[in-house]
């Protein structure tokens, strides 16, 4: 996870400067309209005092705008095709933004969600300043007015369309570009992301995995490494052996001398056996293809994988009797466990046994 | 962010911790072998000395419904051996008894 992060990080913050650098682009372009929008933003968090002469403000932008507005009518419904659009990109968006200023995205949401309470009861002027604080408020504020009473509401809501179009025309000028980043990632990702609630943070996560896989794909640390092999090919031979096809070829794969997986099988079976004239193994007893394959599956862990990065790339060496592991990966160096097979009890008939002895 | 130069770390904690469990050395490996047919042998190797193995035995065979015995090794010491699969009961039984911690069983074979 550590690795993964410090790989990661550099690029979330690349992606936020990114969507910064547009916003600021926008911003630019905006002069006075956004600018005053974003100080709202920006004390959002703070006191509704300090707010009220940034309100202001802004209705005078707001005034300004509708006058703008007014002029290009036939712009407008335009505009209201391409925000129905935007309305999906916008939160994302926003929400980038509140990423960019941690905490101040929590803050104002929350006091979003309380003020939207309150302003429902005080009504249309409220209405407006709370537009003007709180970019992710007004979509809620329009959405509702538009499923509800969009006839009545065609004067506020154009009104908060001013605001959008504060906005929005920045925006749009520069949308395509702004358009751009978020779309290929959120079209395949965030289905969630159009709607309006508080993002869980399981899926905030997700995203940002997947845009992390997305941006670079040869990545190995965000997605497990498989260490793939061909399964062992268990065959009975008889009642009582039981023979192990592929077993050099697992032992290739494995880069392993077959004498010591051979030596590691006999111990934990508990059985003897050897190695024929067309490289299989021969086991005594019964065993099926899975108890093999449990058998094997630990001595990959305990003699093939790293034990510190887990990667298969690595040289068992015998050094003063011990076998050590050197991986290939990280360099990391250490011993692994001699193979004994313990104690065996006397499973054969015994007098076939001192017979052999004697 | 705290300070971590400033915390008090007791060198030797591990130390004094690891005097009395040592895992490496008080492994117990529970085994199992093939007999004729389906039959099977669990065997119990690297239970501590101090113990009474007849009475353990005695206490297994009861509760598994298995028959078993004691084997005296030269190499080994004394080593359980139970008739059956018995390696997940045996688990269970030892770390429930406590003769034995988790940490410390280590089951071989298939």
């Amino acid at each position: 996870m550590t690795e993964e992060e410090a790989i990661f990080d550099p690029l979330m913050k690349k992606k936020r400067k990114k969507k910064k650098t547009a916003f600021d682009i926008d911003a630019a372009l905006a002069e006075g309209g956004t600018e005053a929008n974003e100080n709202s933003e920006s004390v959002g968090a703070g006191d509704k005092e300090n707010q009220e002469p940034v309100k202001t403000e802004n209705e005078k932008n707001e005034k300004n705008e509708s006058k703008d507005v007014d002029m290009d009518d036939t712009n407008f419904d335009f505009e209201n095709c391409s925000k129905k659009k935007k309305k999906k990109k916008k939160p994302f968006n926003m929400e980038d933004l509140d990423g960019a200023l941690p905490d101040m995205g929590s803050k104002s949401k929350d006091e979003g969600s309380a003020e939207a309470e309150a302003a429902q009861d005080e009504g249309v002027v409220d209405d407006n300043f709370d537009l003007d604080m709180d970019f992710s408020k007004t979509k809620k504020k329009k959405k509702k007015k538009k499923d509800v009473d969009e006839l009545l509401a065609e004067s506020e809501a154009n009104k908060a369309e001013d605001k959008d179009n504060v906005f929005a025309l920045f925006a749009l000028t520069c949308c395509t570009e702004v358009e751009k980043f978020p779309e290929p990632v959120e079209d395949s990702v965030t289905a969630w992301a159009s709607e309006d609630r508080d993002y869980t943070y399981d899926e905030l996560l997700t995203r940002v995995f997947e845009i992390m896989r997305d941006k670079n794909p040869d990545m190995v640390a965000g997605k497990k490494q498989k260490f793939v092999m061909r399964p062992p090919q268990v065959v009975r031979i008889g009642t009582k052996k039981t023979s192990f096809a592929n077993f050099t070829e697992i032992c290739k794969t494995l880069h392993r001398q077959p004498k010591h997986l051979l030596d590691f099988l006999l111990a934990e079976l508990g059985t003897s056996g050897s190695v024929d004239g067309n490289n299989q193994l021969i086991i005594k007893g019964r065993f099926q293809q899975k108890q093999i394959e449990n058998v094997l599956r630990r001595y990959i862990k305990e003699y093939v994988t790293c034990h510190t990065c887990r990667s298969p790339d690595t040289i068992l060496q015998k050094d003063t009797r011990l076998f050590f592991l050197q991986c290939e990966m990280c360099g990391s160096r250490c011993s692994v466990a001699s193979i004994k097979s313990g104690f065996q009890a006397v499973t054969g008939k015994r007098a076939a046994i001192r017979a052999k002895t004697a | 962010m705290s300070i971590q130069n400033l915390n008090t770390f007791d060198p030797f904690a591990d130390a004094i911790k690891g005097a009395d469990d040592d895992v490496q050395d008080g492994l117990v490996h529970i085994r199992i072998q093939q007999r004729n047919g389906r039959k099977t042998l669990t065997t119990v190797q690297g239970l501590s000395a101090e113990y009474d193995l007849k009475k353990i035995v005695r206490a297994c065979k009861k509760e598994f419904a298995c028959n078993g015995t004691v084997i005296e090794h030269p190499e080994y010491g004394e080593v359980l051996q139970l008739q059956g699969d018995q390696r997940e009961n045996i688990c269970q039984w030892l770390t429930k008894s406590g003769l034995a911690k988790p940490e410390q069983l280590k089951v071989h074979g298939f």
